[in-house]
Parts: C-alpha cells; sequence; structure tokens
C-alpha cells in the first residue's frame, strides 16, 4: 500500500560526465645518512602532514614469557627523553596541535605523527627525540603496565575482541606468536621492567632498519633539512635481516561458544588464514569479498540485515597479518558482527546457505561489476587526506610490496573477471574449512547452533 | 532563483570561501568549491532530530532515517546505496538530538546522481515506503541498538546520563536511539507522518562542496529539487531552556557486570554557538582534554588512581550543551577517591585558571581539531550545513577556529567557576556486580575487525547511523 505520488516533478536518473584522471600518488625514496630509509609525498592542501615510522621490532621478537614487552616500549616512546619529562613530552606535542600514537603489531611497532604543516618542525623534532633517546624512566614503565594490566579485563569485557581473542587462540598452534595477544598478558605484561623495556629497544630499534613516511603539503617547506636535523641524529648499529617464521594454521570447521550467559546479541566471527598479498589472486580475492561481504547490499547483508533483520550488518573481510619479501605470509580471513541471541541459529544457518549458494552458482556479471566500479571509484574519496595516504604507504613498505603497489591494484581490480573473483572468493570462504568464534549466551545458542552441522561445537567458559 | 551572497575569505578559514542560495521552495544552498582532488560531497541536513519527538515514540527520528534508504519513486529497494556505491561513492545518515543528516561523498563526476538521489526521496519518499520496510528496519534498529549499547559495558551510559542531566519531559532526555518498547509501538502511520511534517525543501540545508563548477551545479540542485512543494506546519520543538546551573548535585550508582568501577558525569554548560561555549570547550579541554591535561596528570600520571580520565563536549544549540567527564578507576581504587581529586582539580582551575602555557596548548588542539575537520570535503558540507542550519549563518563555520583562538583566559576562568561545580552535575556510578578477580585474562586483540564494520567506525555516541 502506498501513497499517491507527489507532485514533483520527475527526471530520468543522470548519466556520469566525464572523470577526471586520478592516481594512487608515488612517492620519492631516499636514504639519510644513519640509513633511514625516507618515502615523501607533496599532497597540495594537505596543511596536517601525516608521519608515518616503521621499526623493524616485529612481535616474534619478543623475549620468551614477555609478550606485551613491544607494546609497553612502543607506549613509552612518548613518555619522556632525554629533554622532556613524561608531562612535558606530552605538553610540548599539545603545543605543536600534533598527535603521536604508537602500536606494536606482528610486523614491527609502527608510530603515527600528525602536525600541522606549520609546526612539522617541531613535530619531527619531538618524534625523534622519542626514537633517539627515549627515556624509559623505570616509575614511568611501571605505570604503564600498571595501565595495561587494568586495561585487559576492559578488553575481555568486548565482545567483539573477546572473539578476536579465541580465534586467534584457535587458529595458530600455541607455540607461534600469533596464537597469543598481542599486547601481552596479565601473567607476562606483570613481568615487564623498564630493563626489558630498553634491552628489546637496544636489541630491534635502530634506524638503519627503519622507514619514515611525510605526506602532505610539504610547499615552502625543506624537508630535506628538517629531516636530517631531527631523525638524521638518531643513530645506531647496522641492523640485520631477521628470518619470517612460517605461518601454519589449523581450520578445521568447528565451532566454539565463549559462554557470556544473559548476552542479547551473539558477536560471530569466522575464520581462517590465507596467503597475503603477494598472492597473485589477492586482488580477485577482495573483489569477491567484498561481493559476499563488503557492504549492505553485499550478499550477506541482503539476507542477515535487508530481508531478515538479525543483525546490524555482517562483514566480510581479508587482513594481512604478516608478509614476507617471498610471499609466505598470511592474512587473516574472516566474516563478522553480531546477531540478536534468538536469531543465533537461524543467522547462521541463511550464513552458510549464503557460502553454499555462492560456491554452486558463482557471482554475478552485474555484481561483479558494481564491485570494480566502488573499489576503483573510491580511491579518490578514501585518500583525500594526508593520514590515509601515508598508512598504506607504510603498509606496502611493511609488506615488502613495490610502491606502485596500490596504484596497479586498481589495474588488476578492474581487469578480474567475474570467474575469477568468484574462484578466489569461494576458496578464500569454504564452507567447511572456517573456525566460527560465538560470543554469547551459551545456554541459549549452543543447541540451535549443533543442530545445523557446520562442525563440532565447544563451549568455554567466560573469564 | 534568487543568487545569494559571496564572502571572501578571511583570516582563519584557510582560504575556504562559500556562496549562498536560496529556492523558491526554501530550499537553502550553501556551495564551496575547492579542485585539489576530483571528489565532490553532497550533505543534506534536515531540521529535525530526536528532540522533536513526542512521548511513546522515542527514536522515530532514527528509525525514519534508516527508512529513507529504502528506496522512493524513482529508486527501487536498496537502489540509493547500490547507486552511489556503483558510482565509486560512499554514504550514510546520521540522527542526533537536533538535526538529521545524509551525505554522499562522490567522484566529481559522478555529482549529479547524488543531487537525484537525495531529491528522490524528499519529494516521493512516500511512493515506496511500505510494511515491509517498516518491519524490516525496525529489526535492523533493534538490533542496532543492542550492538552499540545493550551488548557492551557501559553501553548505556550515555543514555542514563542523559536522563539525568534534562529532566523528565525535557526534549533532550531521551537520546536518539530511542527505547524499545517506543521502536516495536512505532507504526508505519507514524513514519508517513514525520515525513509529511519534517521531511520539505523548506526545513532542510544542502551543501556541495569540492571540485565542481558552481553554477552548473546549481542548475542541477534547480532542477531536481526545485518542484518539490515547500509545505509548513512543522510544530517548533518544546522548548530546551534551562537554568544555567541545575542547582544541586544529580546521582545515579548502577550495579552491573561491568569491568571495573566508573565515575561519569555530566556538567550543563552553554549553549553552542556563544562565546562562553567556545570558553567551556577551552576549559574542558585544559582539564581533561589530553594526556598532558590536569586530569589525566593527576589521575593517571601520578595518583595512578585511573586507567583512563578525560572531559569532552557534547555541543547543543537548543538546550545546555553536557561537559563529558569518563574516569575508569584502576584496580581496587573506589570512587569517592577519584571524585575527591576531581573536585579539588576543578576547585583550583576555578580559582586560578588556566595558564598561559595551558591556554597555548589547548588552542593549537582545538585549531588542530578544526583543520581536520574542514580538511577533507565531507567534513566541510556538514559544517557548513551544521552553521546554516543551527545558526543560520554556513560562514561561520569558516571562523569557528577564529572564535575559538580569541577567548582569553579570563573567559575561560568565568565559565569554569559559574559551571564546573559539583552542584552543576549528574553522576553516573558504575560499581561491579560480581567484583571477583579476572583469571587469566588475555588481551583480545584485531580492533580491526571492528573497524570494517562501517556501522562501528567512527561516530560520535550521540549519533545513529542507518549503515
Amino acid at each position: 500500500m502506498t501513497e499517491q505520488l507527489a507532485t514533483m516533478q520527475f527526471h530520468p536518473r543522470p548519466e556520469a560526465g566525464e572523470a577526471r584522471p586520478w592516481a594512487f600518488p608515488a612517492p620519492e625514496r631516499s636514504t639519510l645518512g644513519n640509513g633511514l630509509t625516507v618515502l615523501r609525498c607533496h599532497r597540495p592542501g594537505q596543511q596536517v602532514v601525516a608521519v608515518e615510522v616503521l621499526l623493524d621490532a616485529p612481535l616474534d621478537a619478543e623475549p620468551a614469557g614477555l609478550d606485551g614487552v613491544a607494546t609497553i616500549m612502543a607506549r613509552a616512546f612518548t613518555e619522556g627523553t632525554d629533554r622532556d619529562s613524561a608531562e612535558e613530552y606530552a605538553a610540548e606535542l599539545e603545543r605543536a596541535g600534533a598527535t603521536l600514537d604508537a602500536h606494536a603489531d606482528h610486523p614491527g611497532v609502527r608510530i603515527s605523527l600528525e602536525v600541522p604543516a606549520s609546526r612539522l618542525a617541531k613535530g619531527l623534532g619531538l618524534l625523534a627525540d622519542a626514537l633517539r633517546a627515549p627515556a624509559f624512566a623505570e616509575s614511568e614503565i611501571e605505570r604503564l603496565v600498571r595501565n595495561r594490566l587494568d586495561e585487559i579485563p576492559h578488553e575481555t569485557a568486548n565482545p567483539a575482541r573477546r572473539a578476536a581473542k579465541e580465534l586467534s587462540r584457535q587458529l595458530f598452534p600455541a607455540t607461534a606468536r600469533m596464537s597469543r595477544p598481542r599486547q601481552g598478558t596479565e601473567d607476562t605484561v606483570e613481568k615487564i621492567d623498564a630493563a626489558a623495556v630498553r634491552g628489546f629497544y637496544d636489541r630491534h630499534v635502530r634506524p638503519a632498519t627503519a622507514t619514515v613516511v611525510v605526506v602532505g603539503d610539504l610547499t615552502g617547506i625543506d624537508l630535506d633539512t628538517l629531516l636530517g636535523e631531527t631523525l638524521g641524529a638518531w643513530t645506531g648499529t647496522p641492523g640485520e635481516s631477521r628470518p619470517v617464521p612460517p605461518v601454519t594454521a589449523d581450520d578445521t570447521g568447528r565451532v566454539v561458544v565463549v559462554d557470556r550467559p544473559g548476552a542479547v546479541q551473539t558477536q560471530l566471527l569466522i575464520g581462517r588464514v590465507g596467503s597475503d598479498r603477494h598472492d597473485r589472486v589477492w586482488a580477485a580475492q577482495v573483489l569477491g569479498t567484498y561481493c559476499l561481504g563488503g557492504t549492505l547490499t553485499s550478499r550477506l547483508d541482503r539476507v542477515l540485515r535487508e530481508e531478515k533483520g538479525y543483525t546490524y550488518g555482517v562483514r566480510a573481510f581479508g587482513q594481512v597479518l604478516r608478509s614476507a619479501p617471498d610471499g609466505t605470509g598470511a592474512s587473516m580471513l574472516a566474516i563478522s558482527g553480531s546477531v540478536d541471541t534468538p536469531n543465533t541459529g537461524p543467522a547462521l544457518d541463511d550464513l552458510w546457505t549464503v557460502l553454499r549458494t555462492l560456491k554452486a552458482g558463482g557471482l554475478t556479471d552485474a555484481e561483479r561489476d558494481v564491485a570494480v566500479q566502488n573499489l576503483v571509484g573510491v580511491a579518490p574519496l578514501k585518500y583525500e587526506t594526508a593520514a590515509a595516504v601515508a598508512s598504506t604507504l607504510a603498509d606496502q613498505v611493511e609488506q615488502y610490496l613495490p610502491d606502485d603497489y596500490q596504484a596497479t591494484l586498481y589495474q588488476r581490480l578492474a581487469d578480474t573477471g567475474t570467474v575469477e573473483a568468484t574462484a578466489a572468493v569461494v576458496a578464500a570462504f569454504p564452507e567447511d574449512r572456517m573456525v566460527t568464534v560465538l560470543v554469547g549466551d551459551a545456554a541459549q545458542i549452543a543447541e540451535p547452533v549443533r543442530a545445523l552441522g557446520i562442525g563440532e561445537v565447544t563451549v568455554v567458559t567466560a573469564e | 532563483m534568487r543568487m545569494g551572497h559571496t564572502t571572501t575569505a578571511e583570516a582563519g578559514s584557510g582560504g575556504l570561501t562559500a556562496t549562498e542560495h536560496r529556492l523558491a521552495n526554501g530550499l537553502r544552498v550553501v556551495l564551496s568549491e575547492d579542485h585539489l582532488t576530483p571528489v565532490a560531497a553532497v550533505c543534506l541536513w534536515y531540521d529535525v532530530g530526536s528532540r522533536h519527538e513526542v512521548k511513546g515514540r522515542t527514536g522515530l527520528a532514527h528509525l525514519f532515517e534508516h527508512l529513507m534508504f529504502q528506496g522512493s519513486a524513482q529508486v527501487k529497494g536498496n537502489g540509493h546505496f547500490e547507486l552511489v556505491q556503483g558510482a565509486g561513492g560512499s554514504l550514510n545518515g546520521t540522527t542526533s538530538f537536533e538535526r538529521t543528516n545524509y551525505f554522499e561523498t562522490m567522484p566529481a563526476h559522478q555529482l549529479e546522481l547524488a543531487l537525484w538521489l537525495e531529491a528522490d526521496r524528499m519529494g516521493s519518499l512516500l511512493a515506496a515506503l511500505d510494511d515491509e520496510s517498516m518491519e524490516n528496519q525496525r529489526d535492523v534498529v533493534k538490533n542496532e541498538r543492542r550492538q552499540r549499547y545493550d551488548n557492551v559495558p557501559y553501553g548505556t551510559a550515555f543514555e542514563k546520563l542523559t536522563a539525568l542531566a534534562y529532566p523528565e519531559g525535557h526534549p533532550y532526555h531521551h537520546t536518539p536511539i530511542g527505547s524499545m518498547a517506543d521502536l516495536d509501538a512505532a507504526t508505519l502511520e507514524d513514519a508517513r507522518q514525520f515525513f509529511r511534517t519534517y521531511y520539505a525543501p523548506n526545513n532542510a540545508v544542502l551543501s556541495v562542496v569540492g571540485d565542481i563548477d558552481p553554477a552548473r551545479t546549481l542548475a542541477w540542485i534547480e532542477r531536481y529539487f526545485g518542484s518539490i512543494e515547500a509545505h509548513d506546519g512543522k510544530p517548533a520543538p518544546r522548548d530546551g531552556s534551562l537554568p544555567e546551573v541545575i542547582g544541586e548535585q544529580l546521582r545515579e550508582v548502577v550495579v552491573e557486570e561491568v569491568p571495573a568501577r566508573a565515575l561519569m558525569a555530566a556538567y550543563r554548560l552553554p549553549e553552542d554557538g556563544t562565546r562562553a561555549s567556545d570558553a567551556a570547550d577551552l576549559a574542558l579541554t585544559v582539564l581533561g582534554g589530553g594526556e598532558s591535561s590536569r586530569l589525566y596528570n593527576r589521575l593517571v600520571r601520578r595518583d595512578r588512581t585511573a586507567v583512563a580520565a578525560g572531559f569532552g563536549l557534547l555541543r547543543l544549540a537548543g538546550a545546555p550543551s553536557l561537559g563529558w567527564l569518563d574516569v575508569k578507576t584502576s584496580g581496587d581504587v573506589e570512587v569517592p577517591v577519584i571524585e575527591a581529586a576531581i573536585d579539588d582539580e576543578l576547585a583550583r582551575f576555578a580559582a586560578e585558571g588556566p595558564t598561559p602555557e595551558e591556554m597555548e596548548r589547548a588552542q593549537a588542539q582545538l585549531e588542530r581539531e578544526w583543520l581536520d575537520r574542514l580538511g577533507t570535503v565531507a567534513g566541510r558540507a556538514d559544517e557548513l550545513c551544521r552553521y546554516a542550519v543551527l545558526f543560520g549563518d554556513p560562514q561561520l563555520a569558516l571562523t569557528a577556529v577564529q572564535r575559538v583562538l580569541e577567548v582569553t583566559a579570563d573567559e575561560v576562568k568565568a565559565v569554569a567557576q559559574a559551571r564546573l561545580r559539583p552542584d552543576n552535575r549528574a553522576v553516573l556510578v558504575y560499581e561491579p556486580k560480581s567484583p571477583e578477580t579476572v583469571e587469566d585474562a588475555e588481551v583480545p586483540e584485531d580492533p580491526e575487525s571492528e573497524a570494517t564494520v562501517e556501522a562501528a567506525a567512527g561516530r560520535d555516541e550521540n549519533e545513529e547511523t542507518a549503515k
């Protein structure tokens, strides 16, 4: 039953105008005297300059029993230097209108500085102090350790983060660093002290194995001089390359319910491990994954959200965990979202039906076309800010990809056909080789899920 | 069509300019050119938010926003999303207390499509709105509520504090997400009536920012929106004005399954758009705006009684703004210890005011926030609409940072003295239900799995989103 049409005058849907060419920016490479690799990229109009530093300090380099030391080191970079106390350092950053974030992940430590172009010199000076002469004062490390211990229960109480933790534990062998939380456990974090942080810094942080990416409006800025006076003063011994450990994973189809009594929704995370961006199939996989669960008009949400109303949104994605120069790296391929508790069984049933239907019938040409148009078309929007460009350039370096990787990825996407995209996404999400983690009310969801026959169901008691 | 005036770039606007226009049907239009990147942002603000809702129908403005993506006369089903995304664009809609906004960022050569789509639903939504989409989106919104509020620790804190800070019957007493009972009670006829009442060209502002040809853009806007009929009859929202201070400390203690004790509070502050609200913003920044703020230094660094401590400002134009305090305690620390330290810091600040160094830092931080907001075409389009809808003048968006930089330390001190007092706050205390120690707790990881769900990323707590 619809209402009478309003009186507005209708016009046919307009056609697109002529596209103005856009290309992902090509960075310029150089090396400072201390061995630091520099990538720079001038982006006119971007008044907030983004600076990303990559340190070759991967999580698997953490000493046994000290998981989390890389995280504490990353946080401690901003807690005082040879010039400033922790409070003074924070004040100086804010005086420059700057933000500086540092975090540790499997490939290494990343530091992101954003600062107005007019204060770039000040920002780079502070960044250089942090890397060159961090204080790592005992009292500050002790505080960061306690703070980190306080954060853990907050993360455990968050269903999405709890699910991610469980999936890693399920997929990877217990001996692999990837099976354990990136930022350590209570047992390991409480053992971290200033000496451990200093030791990790001495072994793994040096300009010769680091890269800095600078992106923004560099008009009137003598970047070489600025870098020379700041990051150029950072010294260190030559680095040695370390082998990247191979990644193995057990993706035997199974279901793990993390019990959260009384939960009104079930958080689902269904995943396995795939190859990294060096794989020739990556572009086709990106395309197919978008068609499966990239947006609310993709296959999963078309059923689970827009037809059934079981969820606010379910997404499928591929995310690189760690790369190696020889292409032996790994990525996490996963489907995530939350569904209301009573409909958990029906929602998973529908989700599996979507996967089976996709395998049996494949993607349509129309789906493929829309996906390509979106993935390629959004590039100029996605890379409007300096921070977005810097982050992708840094990812490329971190993943041993050429500087023109992103630019050529768009060409590859455009060249990928429906058959290739179907094959890639069906191979990425095989219905019988995925680990399903459900964080929810086991008493209500375990039986309906068992009845689906999507794998053995075990229940883990919540902490 | 009457052509509006153009202002030249003023100091502090970063060289940005905007022109204003008004169609015969009352639609206000703001255009701003920027040819650096081949993209264009379309932003449409309707002057309706949760403050316009009536008793028993909370959440209707936001539920209705979802229905705006369910098709209109010439757009089938999910066509709005499909067409924009297929054109390489991105889009969303959000609902707050004071407005509902819809936006598309497009490759510049696809701008006309976004205008056509927005016009189609403004003029003909009711041609497509039916029971099926109503029932479906009701379920989606209820799941949005569960995901973002009911199923996460402290998830309903915002709702509880808002209900404390604004009295029963006040238009801001309830938040945009609404209650489950009211979402269940909403009917298709409610939605239709809502559209007929509030969705009209003369109750909206359209901004287009980016790589555009203003004359051609204006011609498209006239073509697609020009024939949509204006209509009046929109009731004014209930009066949101309140006395400057609450006059007593309001308090609620919640015993729930949360991982740690928490102290949250909302202070009643000056309305947005006033010089005093900019002064309040600076005061909150000095006190709790970052890792060199007074509360962070005191509670997290020195006393080590808190995991996190900060102040935020919820700017509101039609009611007092709220100064938002959020402290999560460390270990076994009790709430009164935290509260005493906060009162101590706030009293000292009110007595002494900010130091020159603190003023410099706070102004640099707020200036940086403005650079970020105006640094994208979508951010600029949203701010132009905001100032046009709430304050009647989009040009104010381009000079906002200048006004923040003009505020003096004395004004910051004055607002702190008048407003940041115990008798002007609503306090919410969380006590964990079962305070057993957490054994073998591990750090969950992979925040990216959340970020990839577009719905979860980067939304203000007081906003709901369609996607």
